[in-house]
């Protein structure tokens, strides 16, 4: 199990190089920097894991900024998938509507099935980590629906960063409302559905980043039409109208 | 107990998702290419369009016809508007899967002309299903008979999409794509968006 436990460290250099090759900290310099936080994280999570108490506080500093930096990564893929639909009077609106609408969730679950954390620090940052997962949820399942509606391309880098994001923030609120009646044997399935999980995201983040992607950005640097092809495009929109 | 069913709702909501993307990930984007676009398009009648949404030719209506006449005049004119959004939406999908295919090309320049072409596509085909939506409920929910009958001008803008203006912005967008192709080719797509 020990062992185990290093493949996605592992994996997770392996992206990070990926993702150096593609440029991907040009692109989306949030998910950049969360892979970069998530190879340190697990870095300093080994160097005092003989150590319980700086290992509690090492653990639980890196999951709250685990937690700001996947807010802000899904802010990040929000806005490259919808493009200059966000600038909208309502696009504005739609992340901080999913971010609201996730802490109530979360703090609506806490209060249902409440925890038995002594310490208020561990168990606001538990709610926050439960919240995020919801956004991711919701940020996923929400550009996986438009994606047959509007006719989005899904092999593009955002969507794999939300397809990762997404699968694992579902196994982890699954595991944590249908593993909870296992008792005792949770720690272990939730332990096992996790590394598996996580080890699954990293894969896909690999694989979305392992093709290039041409800039999706247009910029009107567009060479001038041929003095034929321009009247052919003139006639054609006057045709049109 | 809220909060239980609704994260069971959002668990199953991710995991069809993953599901989705998997099939994706298996069938690949549809390729289109040029001989599988014209064809493909069903004639939009912009002029007709612009009429049915002018709010002069509603009040005439109104004016001239008495109420109830005027109901059944108004659900003929929000279904014939609900054809011409069905063909906007139909034909800014065959569109957006040519300009994904488009962008693909080595040509920079055809790159940023197939970007533009995706954007006004994505943009027509969210007005024409919100505007699709709209029009559905009204005609269910017969909101003419309550002497509330929908003015139909208020559709030209949906989700601060200008539906007439975008289509047109994606005919363009649409011609510059296409300038490069045999006359023929240029023509059927004039005659066909």
């Amino acid at each position: 199990m020990n062992v185990l436990e290093f493949i996605p460290s592992c994996m997770l250099v392996v992206l990070l190089g990926v993702l150096l090759r593609r440029g991907a900290y040009k692109i989306l310099p949030f998910f950049f920097t969360y892979v970069l936080f998530a190879v340190a994280a697990d870095i300093a999570r080994f160097m005092v894991r003989d150590h319980p108490h700086p290992y509690y506080i090492t653990y639980y500093a890196t999951e709250a900024s685990y937690d700001v930096l996947g807010v802000l990564v899904m802010y990040e893929v929000l806005r490259a998938v919808l493009g200059n639909l966000i600038h909208g009077r309502w696009g504005r609106c739609i992340f901080p509507a999913i971010l609201l609408a996730s802490i109530l969730l979360s703090v609506a679950r806490s209060h249902a099935a409440p925890t038995q954390f002594t310490r208020r620090v561990a168990f606001y940052i538990l709610v926050g980590e439960i919240a995020v997962r919801f956004a991711q949820v919701f940020i996923f399942a929400g550009l996986v629906t438009l994606v047959p509606l509007l006719g989005l391309r899904w092999r593009q880098y955002p969507f794999g960063v939300a397809t990762g994001f997404g699968l694992y923030a579902t196994v982890s609120l699954l595991t944590t409302t249908a593993f909870s009646d296992f008792g005792t044997r949770f720690t272990f399935l939730w332990g096992v559905t996790s590394l598996v999980a996580y080890s699954l995201t990293v894969i896909i983040w690999i694989w979305f980043f392992s093709a290039p992607q041409k800039s999706g950005i247009p910029t009107p640097e567009v060479s001038a039409l041929s003095p034929g092809d321009l009247k052919k495009y003139k006639d054609a929109l006057r045709r049109m109208r | 107990m809220f909060s239980i069913v609704f994260t069971w709702l959002m668990v199953a909501w991710g995991a069809l998702s993953c599901i989705y993307m998997l099939r994706c990930a298996w069938r690949r984007f549809p390729h289109r290419d040029v001989d599988d676009v014209i064809p493909f398009l069903y004639p939009v009648d912009i002029s007709l369009a612009e009429s049915l949404l002018d709010p002069a030719a509603e009040f005439e209506f109104r004016w001239k016809l008495g109420p109830q006449q005027f109901r059944q005049a108004q659900r003929k004119r929000m279904r014939l508007y609900l054809e011409l959004t069905r063909r906007m939406s139909h034909n800014s999908k065959v569109l957006v899967e040519y300009a994904v295919a488009a962008k693909g090309s080595s040509d920079p320049d055809r790159v940023i002309l197939a970007s533009t072409l995706q954007e006004k596509a994505i943009e027509v085909r969210l007005y024409s299903l919100l505007t699709g939506i709209k029009l559905r409920l009204w005609l269910l929910l017969r909101t003419d008979l309550f002497h509330m009958a929908p003015v139909l001008a208020h559709l030209r803008t949906t989700g601060e999409i200008d539906g007439l203006q975008t289509y047109t912005a994606l005919k363009s967008a649409a011609t510059a794509v296409f300038v490069q192709f045999p006359p023929d080719i240029l023509d059927s797509l004039t005659r066909n968006l």
